[in-house]
């Protein structure tokens, strides 16, 4: 009889008896009308009989001992149950699955800080910025987008002492005069000394300052007091000179402008104590400009910052009042 | 429910006899003498069954004897929703099919063995049993080695898993929805695969004969 799958499962469940009693009856009822299917039924219980009738085998004796030796061995080497075995790797799995995870919430946050810093918009500068003035062909400079700054609004003292206070004062008020500065000044003389109140642009006291280093040597000390970002708080640098002023007040921010002050000032001081100032002490007056100490100035480029000029946010931002007093 | 529930419910609706369900109470409580009990009582049983589908006697011994001990170091997780003996079937099963797989990668058994030359008196009394209007009794077969030998190489050609469904039926005798249990395969499936391994061996025996 040609093999009919269908036909073979119902016949094997019949066999083995996994019919129901109307399933039964079914198969009975196919036998008896078709021979094929009843040579198909006696030939498939042949195959369950022979296989069925192989004998049964009877375990070794030793089976019993040797999974009791077996199970000694593995008490003995300290193989726990799998009940063990299973908590312990529950736990492993446990932690590695956390540091798993905090692994990875510590990748997303570096890749986060990377993409940020590469795709983060420029900070706006709320202070004035340093930079560079280059030449840049017309086109780039035009195109190229101009940075915003803030200029920062300077305010110092500057308190002179002369012994020759009558002729500083009027050069000083010629230069005034010279340097177009009369408006914004508010001169107030009081006994022994001459305030100049001074509100001017940058460019407008470096006109100042450049007439001013002229007479510097009539000066027996020059004080510079700078007011800081911190409030009430000043930088204060003695034996200064004009240059230091100029380059103290062209600093585009408060912060870089108190930099450069103590700068001066610790370099100014340091400077006071060399020993050739001993021995200038000790020489006459007039052998003065034989031995002179160069006031220090900075040399690095990166710590001043040099304006360009014509800028419009210099206008009336520096506030500088300067005294003049006599030598007692 | 609980786990004594299970048990409990197990041995009532499927009419264990209770001894079973107090062994494996006691054998989860240390206590080696119902330990020594329950493998007194299967181990035969396992045996047999793990040759038939193995058919190497010292195999047969060692998988026998890992399978009582996996079955002791795990009396712990059983639940009691299938039989005791379901699940030490399971174990032994699983454990044996495992073994096939494994020699059958490493080339240690052949499912294309070299063929054996039979005495030609067994093969046609075995051809004689096979043929359809025999009356020969079952019990002719059991007593001539050759032919078991003839009915173990047959068997031996049927793929592992067809092997392991004929062997729980006809050997063990187990009913289609305990072997699906065993096994962990559907019911369906269990008949399916029955239907073709019987169908199998019979080509096979025409084949030797």
């Amino acid at each position: 009889m040609k093999e009919n799958p269908e036909i073979d499962e119902l016949l094997n469940s019949f066999i083995d008896g996994e019919l129901t009693a109307r399933q039964q009856t079914e198969v009975q009822r196919l036998m008896a009308h078709d021979a094929k299917i009843a040579q198909r039924l006696r030939q498939l219980q042949k195959c369950k009989m022979l296989v069925s009738s192989l004998p049964v085998a009877e375990a070794p004796d030793e089976i019993l001992e040797d999974v009791k030796a077996s199970l000694e061995k593995r008490t003995l080497l300290g193989e726990q149950g799998s009940d063990f075995d299973e908590r312990a790797g529950a736990r492993h799995l446990l932690v590695r699955k956390v540091m798993a995870a905090a692994a990875m919430i510590g990748l997303v946050a570096v890749l986060a800080t990377v993409v940020y810093t590469i795709l983060a918009p420029e900070p706006v500068l709320e202070g004035p910025v340093a930079f560079e003035v280059r030449e840049l062909p017309g086109e780039i400079e035009a195109a190229r987008p101009k940075p915003r700054m803030v200029a920062v609004e300077f305010n110092g003292r500057l308190e002179l002492k002369t012994s020759a206070l009558v002729a500083v004062d009027a050069f000083i008020n010629r230069a005034i005069e010279d340097n177009g500065l009369s408006v914004s000044i508010s001169p107030a003389r009081q006994q022994d000394k001459s305030v100049y109140s001074l509100r001017c642009s940058q460019d407008g006291l470096n006109l100042l300052l450049a007439d001013l280093g002229s007479i510097w040597e009539k000066f027996d000390s020059a004080t510079l007091s700078v007011e800081t970002e911190a409030f009430g708080r000043q930088v204060v640098v003695n034996a200064v000179t004009a240059e230091q002023i100029a380059e103290i007040v062209n600093q585009d921010s408060l912060q870089r402008r108190t930099e450069v002050a103590r700068d001066f000032a610790l370099l100014n001081d340091t400077a006071e104590r060399l020993p050739g100032r001993e021995i200038l002490a000790a020489i006459d007056d007039g052998s003065r400009h034989l031995i002179t100490i160069p006031k220090p100035v900075l040399t690095s480029s990166q710590r001043t910052t040099k304006k360009p000029a014509g800028r419009a946010e210099d206008k009336q931002k520096v506030h500088l009042v300067i005294v003049v007093a006599g030598s007692e | 429910m609980t786990e004594a529930a299970n048990m409990d419910a197990y041995a009532s609706n499927r009419r264990i006899n209770i001894d079973e369900v107090v062994l494996v109470k006691q054998c989860r409580q240390g206590d080696s003498a119902a330990m020594e009990r329950l493998i007194l009582r299967y181990q035969n049983r396992i045996y047999n069954v793990i040759l038939k589908i193995c058919a190497d006697p010292d195999d047969a011994a060692e998988l026998t004897q890992e399978t009582f001990v996996k079955i002791i170091e795990n009396i712990n997780k059983f639940e009691g929703r299938s039989g005791f003996y379901t699940w030490a079937f399971r174990i032994a099963v699983n454990l044996t099919l495992n073994y096939c797989r494994r020699n059958v990668k490493l080339g240690f058994r052949s499912l294309d063995a070299e063929q054996v030359q039979y005495n030609s008196q067994a093969k046609q009394l075995l051809r004689q049993f096979l043929s359809d209007d025999s009356s020969l009794e079952p019990a002719v077969v059991a007593q001539n080695r050759e032919m078991c030998e003839i009915a173990v190489e047959a068997l031996m050609k049927l793929d592992d898993a067809q092997r392991a469904v004929v062997v729980l039926r006809d050997i063990e005798g187990m009913g289609y929805a305990r072997i699906a249990e065993v096994l962990d395969i559907k019911l369906g499936t269990v008949r399916s695969r029955l239907s073709r391994a019987r169908s199998r061996l019979r080509q096979i025996l025409e084949a030797i004969l």
